[in-house]
């Protein structure tokens, strides 16, 4: 890849021939006739596809001539689960949660991935230790992470502002309905964190009926919860006033405080982190281009390159040093990205083998409450 | 054994340096194989208890309650059973603790066994691994200074090197456990070594340091405690801390009489040693079932306790009952593991009992409950190991709280002097009393105590028949010079003992005419491993040359004598040595 972009941008490109600096990709993908088939990615649609596409796709196409097709993906395996049974999978690669790629992966329905592909960083570090923590599963790769945070309206607070996510629960200091997700998930790794946990030990602790419910109790101690379901929810209510603070997808917060010029802050301590990995489908029809393509996309510049238009904080360390403005807003886009160090630093990664062994329990613990407690 | 002053002299100037940086480069190293090894012992333990089903989270993750319920039991039962199994291989037949180590160097013996080490680092992590409630530390104590030890050792490096390497790897052993170099360097001082000599001090320092670093870049975990920043205990609140460490010495009591009456009623159970601690797995395990809180280190007991609200004030009584219960159950029964874990625990639920008593009372806000927490925690487990200093080190260094640290502080004043006066200086001191060897009187005393008269056994007394003429007698001890005859009669049996003044006596009155009938001046006879310390104590009522020797099986065969001088020499050798340990620089 460095020696196409001397051609494109270098001195080199102006003393060669015209032939040459039109199209300085096509020379290697003429090599070979299948690489120019198109490659088909199944990803999430809307603002984060036109990034994806910006920042990846396209420059893929430009280096290797293989063409990007997206597909609309919501989640969830079953989709998947047909392909692979019927031995028409048409996606070669799939931008997927990393507690579904888990699954995914146990059921058989993945490839395996080996962390070997991955480019080292500029500096040459190792991705090993480039990549977060915990970045290579079996069949997984991942690329970003994104976060669920609470936002609060900067105008509900006057003269103080919460920073800690103990403060979620301190009605006195902070009075005013708040709006959480209607999941156990993240409520109880709040609950719990107002105690002032160590996040290391916060699963542990959270698989302890004692655990369970000292984190219900500090749910207990709001008033007024509006529990929300679609992501969009959260940020409407904060907007129309009716909650002061809210959980939400950090994401959306900055599509409304930036697109929108919503009076919402986000309050990053005790963010819930989750993994947005690359897996490789069972049957796929080009999984060597589909690993060129992942080798592509998850070198630092080109994940740097994402996190300028969209806020997910990149998987490496690197790509997070190098991220700088939005394109066209011009916003200092390291401020809103989830793996941001000064962001990061109370951060909680999503246990997500714990969620997966545990799921219907704790929903059901969860769901008893709701009922019990129910106050709307 | 003997003093070099030709040695001491050599030690000072650039060689004396090379000598004091080589030490110092082997602590370093002890440390760093003592970190690695007890980063991977707490892991392995971690490991083991995530595929075993004792930690919450794995118990959490299982979803087969009846799986669950069986393995409660039979996972702490069958690891007894293993650990049972493992201690046959031991020459004691238990683990070996710190209080051996402390008793290889108050005594100056160093060695510690590798063998008995290592089988028991494994029994203890088979324990801990199986859920038993019992502490981490001591193992990990245990096998930093044996590690040390064995270093010694392999380079042929004196007694008083083995000594300091045995206490880098009890530094560096604490130093990596609980991310805490200057504990682990005040522990060693405090418990093991227990006097400050610089010569230690340097090697010691180096192989904490190299602990503490490996200890960060391997093991990451949340610290022991947390604080809110803004809380500050009123005035008043310290006189609570301080009765706190008053009776907190009283559960320290209760706990370590505990385990040692579990000890001596084990020892009368109709249950053979090996099959004890499956016996005591087993209750541990059914007991479980209702309170899973006693199940294994207990990291997540000992963290609820410090938040106010966590438990009630009779749960936490009965949380801290049984769990003073399971640890004696556990540790009396046989099982390998510390004292340490389970007192953190033990006090912690304490402190929290004070706190929410305190709180009942309408007179403290939520903000100061960890502040009890800790005093109670610092309260109990300084007395069980002897360790005020590093106690509070601990505190200081988890929580970089000053105002935490001044808190315990309140308590141990009081915690420790009172469990000394009532208890013992520490559960090891007690323990080793109990096995013959008392630190009570300090480090001169327990090194004669532990050297034999044997080695000072001497041939050159004069021995006579007791037929022999009085008249020849006095002629033979003439000839060699003594002023006494031991009667040793043909089948070589040590028959008593004759002065010059008394043989010269029997010869003026003239009326016995065989050194037997001179009456025999009553002697106290020793045997080969009586310790100096009884020799001398002997010698106090004694004026002559020599003691007797004789066999100590049939106490009677005579093997010779050790003489009044070499007592006398040995002990100031002894004591010339302790003082440039503890005195000399290098």
């Amino acid at each position: 890849m460095a020696p196409a972009r001397r051609h494109r941008g270098g001195l080199g490109a102006l003393l060669l021939g015209l032939s040459l600096t039109l199209n300085p990709g096509l020379a290697p993908a003429a090599d070979s006739e299948e690489s120019a088939e198109a490659l088909t990615v199944l990803s999430w649609g809307g603002a984060y596809e036109r990034a994806q596409r910006e920042a990846w796709f396209d420059p893929f196409t430009a280096e290797t001539g293989i063409p990007i097709e997206a597909a609309r993906y919501d989640g969830g395996l079953a989709g998947l689960r047909d392909a692979v049974a019927s031995g028409e999978v048409p996606w070669d690669v799939i931008d997927m949660t990393r507690s579904d790629a888990m699954a995914a992966c146990a059921e058989g329905l993945l490839e395996p991935l080996s962390p070997n592909l991955l480019a080292p960083a500029p500096d040459g570090t190792p991705p090993e230790r480039d990549f977060l923590p915990d970045s290579f599963g079996r069949c997984a790769i991942t690329h970003t992470l994104f976060a669920t945070v609470v936002a609060y309206r900067r105008d509900a607070f006057p003269g103080q502002r919460p920073t800690a996510i103990g403060d979620l629960f301190d009605t006195q200091r902070f009075p005013g309905p708040r709006a959480l997700q209607r999941t156990p998930a993240v409520n109880l790794e709040w609950g719990l964190l107002a105690y002032r946990v160590p996040r290391e030990e916060l699963y542990g602790l959270l698989s302890t009926r004692r655990g369970l419910a000292l984190a219900l109790d500090s749910l207990e101690r709001l008033d007024t919860i509006r529990w929300w379901e679609g992501g969009e929810q959260p940020v409407e209510w904060l907007l129309e006033g009716e909650v002061v603070m809210a959980s939400g997808y950090n994401g959306r917060f900055f599509d409304a405080m930036v697109h929108r010029d919503a009076p919402i802050e986000i309050l990053w301590d005790g963010q819930v982190q989750e993994h947005e990995t690359w897996v490789i489908p069972r049957g796929a029809r080009h999984p060597e281009a589909a690993r060129d393509f992942i080798r592509f996309t998850t070198t630092t510049e080109r994940l740097a390159e994402l996190a300028r238009r969209i806020p997910y904080g990149p998987a490496r360390r690197s790509a997070t040093r190098q991220v700088t403005t939005h394109p066209e807003t011009g916003q200092d886009m390291r401020l809103h990205l989830p793996t941001h160090p000064l962001n990061a630093e109370n951060a909680i990664v999503k246990d997500e083998a714990w969620y997966a062994r545990t799921q219907e329990r704790i929903s059901d613990y969860f769901r008893d409450w709701l009922a019990a407690h129910a106050d709307e | 054994m003997e003093t070099h002053p030709a040695r001491q002299a050599a030690a000072r100037g650039p060689m004396g340096v090379v000598r004091f940086l080589a030490l110092v480069l082997l602590g370093a190293l002890v440390g760093g194989v003592a970190a690695v090894l007890a980063a991977g012992f707490v892991n392995a333990v971690l490991w083991l208890n995530e595929v075993l089903l004792i930690s919450p989270r794995s118990r959490m993750m299982f979803d087969r309650p009846d799986l669950l319920l069986i393995a409660t039991v039979a996972v702490p039962a069958l690891g007894g059973l293993t650990v049972g199994l493992l201690h046959r291989a031991i020459a004691e037949r238990r683990a070996h603790t710190p209080a051996d180590v402390i008793a290889a160097v108050q005594t100056r013996r160093g060695r510690l066994p590798a063998r008995a080490g290592s089988l028991s680092a494994l029994s203890a992590l088979v324990s801990l691994g199986a859920g038993a409630s019992v502490g981490q530390y001591g193992p990990l104590v245990h096998l930093g200074a044996s590690l040390g030890s064995l270093g010694a050792r392999l380079l042929r490096l004196g007694r008083s090197e083995d000594n300091i390497t045995i206490a880098c790897g009890v530094a560096a052993a604490i130093a990596t456990a609980f991310n805490a170099p200057l504990a682990g360097i005040v522990f060693a001082h405090e418990v093991v070594l227990r006097h400050y000599a610089l010569r230690a001090f340097a090697p010691i320092a180096a192989a904490a340091i190299v602990g503490y670093v490996i200890a960060t870049s391997v093991l990451e975990r949340g610290a022991l405690f947390h604080v809110a920043d803004t809380a500050v205990p009123q005035p008043w609140e310290f006189a609570l801390f301080l009765a706190i460490g008053g009776l907190g010495a009283l559960v320290a009591g209760a706990y370590m009489r505990a385990i040692l009456t579990v000890g001596r009623l084990a020892a009368r159970l109709p249950l053979a040693p090996s099959l004890r601690p499956a016996a005591a797995g087993a209750v541990l395990g059914v007991t479980a079932l209702w309170v899973p809180d006693i199940l294994g280190i207990g990291q997540e007991t000992l963290r609820f306790a410090t938040i106010a609200g966590a438990y009630g004030s009779g749960e936490l009584v009965v949380v801290l009952v049984l769990k003073i219960a399971a640890t004696a159950l556990c540790l009396g029964m046989g099982f390998s593991g510390g004292v340490f874990s389970p007192a953190l625990v033990i006090g912690t639920l304490f402190g929290a009992l004070c706190g929410s008593l305190v709180g009942e009372l309408g007179a403290l806000s939520a903000d100061t409950f960890v502040y009890y927490a800790v005093c109670g925690m610092v309260a109990v487990t300084a007395p069980v190991i002897g360790a005020p200093l590093t106690s509070l080190l601990i505190v200081f260094e988890l929580t970089g709280s000053y105002a935490l640290t001044t808190a315990a502080l309140a308590s141990v004043t009081l915690a420790s002097p009172i469990a000394a006066q009532l208890f013992g200086r520490s559960l090891f001191d007690i323990q080793l009393q109990a096995r013959g060897l008392d630190l009570s009187a300090g480090r001169g005393r327990a090194v004669l105590q532990g050297m034999p008269v044997g080695e000072h056994l001497s041939r050159d007394g004069v021995t006579l028949a007791p037929g022999v003429a009085v008249e020849n007698a006095v002629a033979q001890l003439g000839r060699a010079g003594h002023g006494e005859a031991y009667l040793v009669d043909s089948a070589g049996r040590y028959r008593g003992c004759v002065t010059l003044a008394d043989l010269e006596a029997a010869r003026l009155a003239g009326d016995r005419a065989t050194v037997g009938e001179v009456a025999t001046t009553e002697r106290p006879v020793l045997t080969p491993d009586s310790s100096l310390w009884d020799a001398m104590a002997s010698l106090e009522g004694v004026t002559g040359e020599a003691l007797p020797v004789v066999d100590a099986a049939d106490g009677e065969t005579f093997l010779g004598v050790v003489f009044e001088a070499r007592i006398a020499r040995a002990y100031l050798a002894h004591s010339d040595e302790l003082r440039r340990e503890e005195h000399g620089t290098g």
